[in-house]
């Protein structure tokens, strides 16, 4: 049980508005190992962000609980690190002040934290660019950035919500090989929240698939890929495209029983 | 760097025909109001019209030395330009302030949101009798006559502003556990930095507003005295001069808040 660091457990999440009240999350469970890279899939409005914010502690959930390494997740302790589907760098900051922005917040900015932030930088190829202001920069390498400025906190979790999403598709692939081999060289766990499931095959060790609203479990898949593959190599072997086509009659079945 | 960068042929071909371009905007410019005052002076000469209805620039021009002489130029202009500064700075720093609170108070906003609204659209001039009562007929309601004009239209703009800051950087900020006062002077601070300074801009035309519409209240001295005055024993010349002085009083104010925006962009690059 020590190599826990996430569990959720019979998580239900219903959101209050003036004119309704909507149930966002119905009896969520899981666990996430430590250093294990898991996907969170499901139709779009199925709440695969909202579980991102409730894993960071940002939102309170209506019942049951989530515990990351043993503790009430709370966004001032440095657990989790957040990075978010546009990349969210200030404008009128260089690169190298935008990667102190998080140690900034956390009062953490010694000088030992801003040569790591430094040195991660210099080893994932911006070490050219930290003089640069972010409009300098192409979306993926702004997308790195945002990545290291999260990873600058040394976070045990890090919650990645659609990263990828907002960026073309080559870039997406390139991004996606990258990122992985940061987190994975760096010994990090995370949760990545997509619509895009050959993304979620390459990148992770398990796929939770959700429902639609409510969002319920619907499956959860090993992948079981073997440690070296990249995700581009990921991509285009046959495990891949068997898993796609489970994931897709899923997510089409979930679609159809809407519809009916 | 860049400056030393060998450009292509067709750059100093648009390079050239850019400042062409700005040169002739500034002459133009230039011989408008050239045109205008030697148009004005020669018509008033011919008595083509009347120089007394219209005085005329070299009519200013004497004034303008006369007053001098007798240091009044130098008094009036003192009076009006220190009730504008004072009424300028006390109406921005506190509508700043308000303008934070607000922002800062979700419940706030929205109690006073109404009053904001109403003062907003109110004609401040309408106060005048009250705040002469309060205040008395001197600089002091002059003051808070110009404070009063230019307040309510910082608090919006400003407020405005910081309400406006992207939700995905704060967003960002929360996630990282940022509390309310990192949030304002981390992002919502430097983001709004533009806007506060277009805000001073218009500050400063509002306050000569306020304070020359203060003297026409109350009327004892300063420029809008001058105004008034001239406007009274139907002295022509004096009016225009005063309007001159007014002219170049706010343009020298203006430019000083343009300097400042300028060094503002400096530090944001």
């Amino acid at each position: 049980m020590e190599n826990i660091l996430v569990n959720v457990s019979n998580l239900n999440l219903i959101y209050q508005s003036i004119n309704s009240e909507t149930i966002a999350l119905e009896d969520i469970s899981f666990q996430i190992k430590n250093q294990e890279f898991i996907s969170i899939i499901g139709p779009s409005g199925c709440g695969k962000t909202t579980i991102l914010s409730l894993i960071a502690g940002l939102i309170k959930p209506t019942s049951g609980y989530i515990k990351v390494m043993n503790k009430i997740p709370n966004p001032k302790d440095d657990l989790c690190g957040y990075m978010f589907q546009r990349d969210n760098l200030l404008p009128w900051r260089t690169i190298e002040k935008n990667i102190y922005f998080g140690l900034e917040i956390k009062k953490q900015k010694s000088k030992e934290k801003k040569e790591y932030a430094i040195s991660l930088a210099n080893k994932y190829g911006l070490k050219d660019f930290l003089k640069k202001h972010p409009s300098e920069l192409s979306g993926g390498m702004r997308q790195r950035v945002a990545l290291i400025r999260t990873l600058a906190l040394k976070p045990e979790l890090l919650l990645l919500d659609e990263p990828f999403s907002a960026l073309d598709y080559q870039t997406k692939l390139e991004l996606c090989d990258h990122v992985f081999n940061i987190i994975k060289s760096e010994n990090k766990t995370a949760i990545l929240v997509t619509h895009d499931i050959y993304e979620a095959i390459s990148m992770s060790d398990k796929i939770i698939v959700l429902s639609a609203r409510p969002g319920k479990i619907k499956a959860i898949h090993e992948t079981g890929f073997k440690k070296e593959l990249t995700p581009f190599e990921r991509r285009k072997t046959d495990k891949a495209k068997k898993l796609f086509d489970v994931i897709w009659q899923e997510i089409q079945n979930e679609k159809n029983d809407e519809i009916q | 760097m860049k400056k030393m960068m060998k450009f292509s042929k067709s750059h100093y071909d648009y390079l050239r025909k850019y400042r062409t371009k700005k040169i002739l905007i500034t002459i133009t410019q230039i011989s408008i109001l050239v045109l205008f005052l030697v148009l004005w002076e020669m018509l008033t000469k011919y008595e083509i019209i009347s120089s007394f209805f219209f005085s005329s620039p070299s009519k200013i021009v004497d004034t303008i030395t006369e007053l001098f002489r007798s240091g009044e130029l130098i008094y009036h202009s003192r009076i009006t330009l220190s009730e504008t500064l004072i009424g300028f700075a006390i109406a921005t720093g506190i509508g700043f302030i308000i303008a934070f609170i607000l922002w800062y108070s979700d419940f706030l906003r929205r109690v006073l949101e109404p009053y904001l609204v109403v003062l907003n659209s109110l004609p401040k001039i309408a106060l005048g009798p009250i705040i002469i009562i309060w205040f008395g007929a001197g600089s002091k309601a002059i003051i808070f006559m110009c404070i009063l004009i230019v307040i309510i239209v910082t608090i919006m703009n400003i407020l405005n502003s910081f309400t406006n800051c992207d939700k995905q950087l704060i967003a960002l900020a929360k996630s990282l556990g940022a509390n309310k006062f990192q949030i304002f002077f981390k992002l919502i601070l430097p983001n709004s930095l533009k806007d506060i300074v277009a805000t001073l801009k218009i500050n400063v035309g509002l306050s000569w507003i306020g304070a020359i519409m203060g003297e026409y209240l109350v009327s004892k001295a300063g420029l809008g005295y001058l105004l008034i005055y001239g406007g009274q024993v139907f002295n022509l010349n004096l009016v225009m001069t005063a309007t001159v002085i007014l002219c170049i009083l706010a343009s020298v104010m203006y430019f000083a808040v343009a300097i400042f925006e300028k060094l503002m962009n400096k530090f944001y690059d």
